[in-house]
């Protein structure tokens, strides 16, 4: 017999409602009940980060919360961040230094990013490289996706020397698209 | 088939009356970072979840005269945020700037990482050697102290029984004492310690106090007492540091694992204590 009870979380301020079982997590719970698919399920174990979202004001790996502990909470995912400035920068940013290989880690790559330049705005580089420690790239991305969080910190002239040799040409168009993509949590 | 239960206490009493009922089957659930991957690994089937996430009770950082409590369901992120555990109890905040990585910080607890008992407990090697009490509540027992040292039995396993629940740790401030602590995992980030070692030493010409804990070299999380009582009265020198050492690999008794082979890790805390203790030594000769 399952043992089901009523959640409502706060998705992105959007109140979903739906039955979990109690040992569901927060995870599962956003991309199959609430449709949050732009949340990514990697290990399910705690390890790679991807599914990274924030939840009280705090970056987690949102499989290592219960579905239930989130009750009546407020959870963002990578969507939730329309018209936010940091976030927006951020994620030009990643645009701009090519920090997208696959798009996997990305969506929590940007949150973990986030709430770290929120707490510490002006971040050495060995800093922002623990604070993205969680944060598995399996394309093995790390520089690029160093360089992106440095300069959302600093500003383009910060980086532009590290990058100009490595970054990919890329026309204003296709930047445009890619940006699309990642406002969307692609991948 | 996984067939779990939840409970949601509004206050520790709530929760102690739902434990005594369920005993066994009851898990206190705070983090969840080791609970949630115990149940998707299968290793954790049939629980009733009891959650104190938001128990206030078993929240927040505090020193009372000399004694520094912390609640429970501190976080490590909590930790570290704390000026007070900065300043006055630098083995701990070491300890808790290489606890897995700074995402999980933000839902790891203090009492979750000891109640789980691993014998890499990361948060048990500092609090051991600040001679940490546990103290512990249930109906039926009711309130008792626990020294961090006879705390762990074996691996996933303490002295507490079903029922009781862990509302905070507490240890006296030492002065004087000059502090190393130091991990070594396969990475940086969410590594499992291979081992692990806190240091504290009293020097006034003379080492007056010493204070020696290891992790992922024992079943369970230890103090180095022969070395301790070796080092007591002696002079910091080389000397004293090789015949230290050499007590000191009689107290572990490492596992081989897919982290290493029980050989390396011998010859890891050799090397680890001499490290520890050159520091200190060094720290110690510039201050005086």
């Amino acid at each position: 017999m399952k043992n089901y009870k009523l959640v409502t979380i706060f998705v992105n301020e959007r109140p979903v409602t739906a039955p979990v079982e109690p040992h569901e997590s927060l995870l599962d719970f956003l991309r199959h009940k609430a449709g949050a698919v732009e949340v990514k399920c990697g290990c399910n174990q705690g390890d790679c980060g991807t599914c990274t979202v924030l939840f009280k004001g705090k970056a987690v790996k949102s499989c290592l919360v219960l579905a239930l502990q989130a009750n009546e909470k407020d959870v963002r995912t990578i969507k939730g961040f329309t018209g936010d400035f940091l976030m927006g920068k951020l994620q030009e940013s990643f645009v701009r230094n090519g920090a997208v290989q696959c798009g996997f880690c990305t969506p929590g790559m940007l949150i973990s990013s986030y709430a770290f330049l929120q707490a510490d705005p002006q971040p050495t580089r060995e800093e922002i490289k623990t604070a993205i420690s969680g944060n598995l790239c399996r394309c093995t991305g790390y520089k690029k996706i160093i360089d992106a969080v440095e300069e959302a910190a600093f500003g383009e002239a910060s980086t532009k020397k590290a990058t100009s040799s490595g970054s990919p040409e890329i026309s204003e168009g296709q930047e445009e698209a890619k940006g699309t993509y990642l406002l969307l949590g692609g991948g | 088939m996984i067939s779990c239960d939840y409970f949601k206490p509004s206050e520790v009493g709530e929760a102690l009356r739902l434990v005594s009922q369920f005993k066994e089957r009851a898990l206190f659930a705070a983090g969840c970072t080791n609970i949630l991957p115990d149940i998707h690994s299968g290793k954790q089937k049939d629980c009733v979840l009891i959650d104190i996430s938001d128990l206030e009770e078993l929240t927040g950082i505090s020193k009372c005269g000399n004694s520094m409590r912390i609640g429970s369901s501190t976080t490590i992120s909590e930790l570290l945020n704390s000026s007070l555990i900065r300043d006055e109890a630098p083995l701990l905040y070491e300890a808790a700037l290489n606890f897995a990585d700074p995402v999980v910080r933000n839902r790891a607890t203090v009492g979750g990482n000891l109640a789980y008992a691993s014998p890499a407990a990361d948060m048990a090697v500092p609090l051991l050697a600040l001679d940490s009490r546990v103290v512990v509540q249930s109906l039926d027992q009711g309130l008792r102290e626990i020294s961090l040292r006879e705390f762990f039995v074996g691996p996933g396993e303490t002295v507490l029984s079903p029922s009781e629940l862990i509302l905070r740790v507490e240890f006296n401030l030492s002065q004087n004492f000059k502090v190393f602590y130091v991990k070594v995992g396969k990475r940086n980030a969410m590594a499992i310690s291979l081992a692990s070692l806190g240091l504290a030493l009293k020097i006034d010409q003379t080492i007056k106090d010493a204070r020696l804990a290891l992790g992922a070299l024992a079943p369970t999380p230890i103090r180095a007492c022969r070395t301790e009582d070796f080092l007591m009265g002696k002079f910091p020198e080389d000397k004293v540091m090789e015949e230290a050492s050499e007590i000191l690999l009689s107290e572990i008794n490492p596992i081989s694992d897919i982290r290493g082979s029980r050989e390396y890790r011998v010859e890891l805390t050799r090397s680890l204590f001499k490290r520890a203790f050159r520091a200190i030594l060094s720290e110690e000769r510039g201050l005086s």
